[in-house]
């Protein structure tokens, strides 16, 4: 007796079949809580974005200050205040990305037809 | 926002190395002193280092490192006969530092290749934010 014989039609009709059921869909992400919608932002993105610019010039002030004090020779903590400027400058390259990233999709939205 | 991930450790790590390498230098300078505020000859400072946990908000707790405590070496240093010494003593020996030269460049070195290891974390830390960036590119 073969293995594939050995199933009974009782047997196989007892599978669950969900997957092949179009009243059961699987599930991948969760939908929208109201349609296309999303839920309001917690903050608007002005205000991200403002933050990650005062971030960026907080991190130069703090490598300007910590240079000051290595040059003046209050502290001789040297790695920190190069660690600090190239921090500073990894900061600045983000945010230059950022920006170039919001005039791109600035100038895609001027050239779309209306 | 702490944008090169590890650097506070590499900043503790290199601040712990400079602190011993200072050591060493006064280690080295005063291998021949043998009067000191405290009394007696020079005796050779030891570094011990200490584990430090960083905790960060969102990120996994990391160690960095610190200087705990700069001690002296209990060993006792050279009796060298030296009447003509202004500290020697009745028998005309004199205490000499525990200093030994070669002990002091082995922790030079060390300490030395610490420290750039270190840094290469920085460099590396940097350049790979830096490659990051140009994904978008």
């Amino acid at each position: 007796m073969s293995v594939i014989g050995s199933i009974s039609p009782a047997a196989i009709n007892a599978l669950p079949l969900k997957g092949l059921d179009p009243a059961h869909k699987p599930v991948i992400a969760a939908p929208l809580p109201d349609g296309m919608r999303l839920a309001q932002p917690a903050a608007n993105f002005g205000s991200v974005l403002e933050g990650l610019v005062s971030t960026v010039a907080e991190k130069q002030a703090t490598s300007v200050d910590l240079t000051k004090q290595v040059l003046l020779g209050n502290n001789d903590q040297l790695h920190q205040s190069v660690i600090a400027m190239q921090e500073a400058s990894v900061a600045f390259s983000l945010m230059v990305e950022v920006r170039n990233k919001l005039v791109e999709s600035y100038q895609e939205l001027m050239r779309m037809q209306v | 926002m702490n944008l090169i991930s590890g650097v506070d450790i590499t900043s503790g790590a290199l601040t712990a190395q400079k602190i011993r390498l200072d050591i060493v230098a006064q280690n080295i300078a005063n291998a021949q002193t043998t009067r000191t505020p405290e009394g007696g000859p020079y005796k050779r400072k030891i570094v011990s280092f200490e584990n430090e946990l960083v905790k960060r908000a969102g990120g996994s707790p990391l160690q960095t490192i610190s200087v705990s405590s700069i001690s002296a070496d209990k060993a006792p240093g050279q009796a060298v006969y030296n009447p003509q010494h202004p500290d020697a003593g009745p028998d005309g020996t004199v205490q000499m530092p525990n200093v030994n030269l070669a002990f002091e460049m082995v922790d030079l070195i060390t300490a030395s290749r610490a420290y750039e290891a270190n840094l290469s974390v920085v460099k590396n830390s940097r350049t790979l934010a830096m490659k990051t960036l140009e994904i978008g590119k």
